[in-house]
């Protein structure tokens, strides 16, 4: 795990190199989720909507949308695919995020419409992880973990 | 004329009033109107104000501010960037006629425009007038020219 200014960046994920990322699931689906230093920038999430299963999305299009009092975005799913499955705790508790946002605030599981080129537009090892650092030091992230 | 700030803020001003226009019309189940009224606003936000700032503003910042990697200039593209994907979600639960998909959405698109319109009203609008050769003056023109094609 590469940490910088305090946040975490596993380097066995694939990134956007902006807020999302991607983990390869052994049935083919694809998890999507938000990175540590993005959900450090958005502040202590308050709302968080979900698209319904079976929702088919092309690429760019938003899987879910988050607000919190300082900040409110979308989350892009970086290829074409259908939701098969959301995580419901996250619409109760959207602070989940901030708390643990690569292992029980996963956003939502993707089944990609061409899986041989679902990750084309995403980045991952070093390459992904410098380009996150330089990221993080752009916007002067400082990340730390939330306990509660 | 106005200063380039006072005419981009009643710009935002006037978008929002467009917004608002059609998600009543959507709230009355009167679904072509909304859907015109969208087009409209998209119309003026995407390709009137986004492309006046993005062609002219950030530039003028990012060249006073040092460079085209400053923060701020990046996260407002960034905002537009997720403004015109929402845009096209709106337009397509017009569409569908799906008003909770909407109501969601513009929710999510007024904390978004609020947070978005604030910051450039605060930290870029108010150096603008500095930074620009002709103090805003084409700028403002072209804003000005998007408005008065808007029909009422």
């Amino acid at each position: 795990m590469s940490e910088y200014h305090g946040c975490e960046l596993p380097e066995d994920l694939f990134y956007d190199l902006d807020y999302v990322w991607v983990r390869p699931e052994d049935d083919g689906t694809l998890t999507i989720g938000v990175t540590d230093p993005a959900q450090t920038m958005s502040g202590r999430l308050q709302k968080a909507r979900i698209k319904k299963i079976g929702t088919h999305l092309d690429a760019g299009r938003h899987v879910a949308t988050l607000e919190s009092g300082k900040w409110a975005g979308g989350v892009p799913v970086p290829f074409a695919g259908e939701v098969i499955a959301r995580n419901e705790a996250l619409l109760e508790d959207p602070h989940l995020i901030n708390v643990a946002p690569y292992s029980d605030a996963w956003i939502a599981r993707i089944k990609p419409d061409d899986p041989q080129h679902a990750l084309d537009n995403v980045k991952t090892g070093p390459d992904a992880i410098e380009a996150l650092e330089a990221w993080i030091k752009r916007y002067g992230v400082q990340c730390m973990r939330c306990s509660d | 004329m106005a200063d380039i700030d006072q005419i981009m803020e009643h710009d935002h001003e006037r978008l929002d009033q467009l917004l608002g226009q059609s998600a009543h019309a959507v709230s009355t189940g009167a679904w072509r109107e909304a859907a015109h009224l969208l087009e409209v606003f998209r119309h003026g936000i995407v390709d009137g104000h986004m492309v006046v700032e993005e062609s002219t503003l950030f530039p003028a910042f990012e060249r006073k501010e040092g460079g085209d990697d400053h923060p701020l200039t990046a996260l407002l593209r960034k905002g537009h960037q997720d403004l015109r994907i929402f845009f096209e979600e709106m337009a397509e639960a017009i569409q569908d006629q799906d008003a909770e998909t909407f109501d969601d959405l513009l929710s999510t698109v007024q904390s978004i425009l609020k947070q978005h319109d604030a910051k450039e009203e605060m930290e870029l609008y108010p150096y603008l007038a500095a930074a620009l050769p002709d103090r805003g003056e084409a700028a403002g023109k072209r804003i000005l020219a998007c408005e008065a094609e808007t029909p009422s």
